[in-house]
């Protein structure tokens, strides 16, 4: 009996540390918003690329793009004044991933405008590490998975 | 940006492709393979098991008493599935060469296999688990030992192609064959009963492993009997835990069972309910511009053209009741067209069901129906028969039911259900022509298995 549940344990260690879960919830969320003819090729060629991602250090290619900065800063900016305050602004950069709970960023009293927030969105996402970077962006492309479905219900209702 | 304050909603497209391509399935056995494997590198790990593509590869183990004809159901299963045999005799053999074990191993992998008498014991079921040699069908073949030993008497085998054979219910055709057949050694009834006596004890505590994908088969009939039996169920695949949301349709001549199943289905699994006539009626009554169209076909007595019809569906469709509940559509497509139609929306069924009655049954059953206008309870003359007399005097028929227009109905459903038929090539048929509960118990084993695959 012992031996059975230190090979759970053994299994549920393995899963941590690889985090295998994530991973396969990001691929299987790509999967199903891509929806792509032929699955296994689509995953493979995902795989691929991630493979070569931690091989070589550059980021995996991040799915966020010009519009996709833009229309969140629109969502926190519904009245259109141009500016999103501080507290949002931390905020965005926590569900981006960017920077963790307890980073203090600098806050130099100006208001963050939108050209301010997509150059540090780039250049935060840049400057990540490259070994760390190969876990960060299963749960950055989820969110955002959601994040643009929950977008696209809003603008429907 | 929460799902608590407005509900994510999920795209129809989403769980239809999920359910199209068994993604759910593609990631449970690519995550079993890593648990079992736990390779330091997960990723290039990954992109070979996908690469190998052996999700549906037979993986069969075949046990039985001796004489109960496992190697000559393995062996046929063998070569009918196209797969690797593998006997106690055979691994015994192959030991000695390491290079051999290796390719062995490496073809395994790609073709599956179908072990013939393997584990014999319940330390080698464990080893076999641990190795992470998980089959995915068990047959175990039961006979009666006297049987048993009376059949092993007979047992000849060919020298050189290794086939079993038999004196009376198996013998080889061609004469050579015939003259070079030996009797192999231990057959005599002492012997055949202690190998019996010890398959009993281990086999009682081998099944247990495997409980859900264990069959017994009788190997007390004709071997092409049980080959075909456990062809079969070798080519079912189990039930998954992938989330499912049935779409189901049942299509069947007037007076098939259909709304009333469909009204069982609703109720115990939370589908809903959509009966086309009853949609286009409540279009009708909702008081809206294709509302006055309907009722103006309804006046004329003529059918309502498919392009409204269609217009009612897709709005009913596209509720998220329906989307998340799944449905239960029935008296919808009648022909190849209307069929073409409906898929061509992006609704198509993932369950079809073609609910066959003969044409009596269907006139008995129809044509007795009567209502009392006074209470509007509906009876049935034959079986649900009116309480009094006085009741019985003043029932009324539906015109609808009269028998020449249900003849017509029928016709009209058989003239283009071939053609139905052909277009939902995974469609069930079943007997309508029995007790409700027992057709409905048809319907959910239909829908809560998965679909016959050619797998192989």
């Amino acid at each position: 009996m012992e031996a059975v549940e230190s090979r759970e344990l053994q299994a549920r260690n393995y899963l941590e540390k690889h985090r295998i879960m994530e991973l396969l919830n990001h691929l299987t969320s790509v999967l199903l918003f891509i929806r792509p003819p032929k699955p296994r090729e689509y995953l493979i060629s995902l795989l691929e690329r991630l493979r070569l991602a931690k091989a070589t250090g550059i980021r995996f290619p991040f799915f966020m793009n010009n519009s996709n900065i833009v229309a969140m800063f629109d969502m926190m900016d519904p009245s259109g004044k141009g500016t999103i305050s501080f507290a949002q602004y931390k905020e965005a950069l926590k569900n981006l991933d960017l920077c963790t709970a307890d980073e203090v960023l600098n806050d130099d009293g100006h208001i963050i405008t939108l050209d301010k927030f997509r150059d540090e969105v780039v250049n935060t996402s840049k400057g990540m590490d490259a070994p760390n970077s190969y876990h960060t962006p299963y749960c950055t492309s989820t969110r955002l998975t959601t994040l643009s479905a929950q977008s696209a219900s809003t603008t429907e209702t | 940006m929460d799902a608590t304050s407005a509900p994510h909603r999920i795209p129809a497209e989403m769980p239809q492709y999920g359910e199209a391509n068994h993604i759910f399935e593609l990631m449970q056995s690519m995550l079993e393979q890593l648990l079992i494997h736990q390779p330091q590198d997960p990723i290039p790990f990954m992109i070979e098991h996908l690469h190998r593509d052996n999700d549906h590869v037979p993986k069969i183990i075949i046990l039985g008493p001796p004489a109960s004809g496992k190697t000559t159901i393995a062996m046929w299963l063998c070569k009918h599935l196209n797969t690797n045999l593998l006997t106690r005799g055979t691994l015994l053999g192959k030991e000695f060469s390491s290079v051999a074990e290796e390719a062995r191993k490496q073809y395994q992998r790609f073709k599956g296999w179908i072990l013939d008498g393997i584990p014999q014991t319940r330390e080698q079921v464990l080893m076999m688990q641990t190795l992470g040699l998980a089959p995915r069908h068990v047959i175990v073949l039961n006979a009666p030992d006297s049987v048993l030993i009376e059949r092993n008497l007979g047992k000849r085998i060919d020298p050189v192609t290794r086939e079993i054979y038999h004196t009376t219910f198996d013998w080889p055709r061609e004469a050579e064959v015939q003259n070079r057949l030996l009797e192999p050694e231990g057959i005599s009834e002492v012997e055949t009963a202690r190998k019996l006596l010890e398959y009993h004890r281990s086999i009682i505590r081998i099944l247990p492993s495997y409980p859900r994908i264990l069959k017994a088969i009788s190997a007390d009939q004709p071997c092409v009997d049980v080959f075909y039996q456990a062809l079969t169920y070798v080519q079912t695949s189990h039930r998954s835990n992938a989330p499912f949301t049935p779409r189901v349709l049942l299509c069947g001549p007037m007076g098939s069972g259909k709304s009333l199943q469909a009204a069982l289905l609703a109720q115990k699994y939370g589908l809903v309910n959509i009966c086309c006539g009853q949609l286009l009626r409540e279009a009708v009554e909702d008081q809206s511009k294709l509302s006055e169209l309907i009722q103006s076909f309804f006046d004329k007595e003529m059918t309502v053209p498919d392009d409204i019809i269609l217009k009612v569906l897709k709005g009913r469709l596209d509720r998220p009741d329906c989307v998340h509940k799944g449905w239960v559509l029935h008296g919808f497509p009648r022909d190849l067209d209307q069929a073409h139609m409906l898929a061509s929306m992006g609704y198509s069924p993932n369950r079809v069901f073609f609910l066959n009655v003969p044409l009596d049954s269907i006139l008995e059953r129809l044509t007795l129906r009567r209502v009392d206008p006074v209470t509007g309870e509906r009876y049935h003359l034959m079986y649900k028969p009116p309480p009094t007399p006085e009741i019985q005097a003043r029932l009324l028929q539906n015109p609808e039911d009269a028998e020449d227009r249900v003849k017509l109905q029928t016709d009209l459903f058989y003239r283009n259900s071939s053609e139905l038929e052909q277009f939902y090539r995974q469609a069930l048929t079943l007997n309508g022509d029995q007790d409700p509960y027992t057709v409905f118990e048809y319907i959910e084993s239909g829908i809560i298995n998965p679909l016959p695959r050619k797998v192989f």
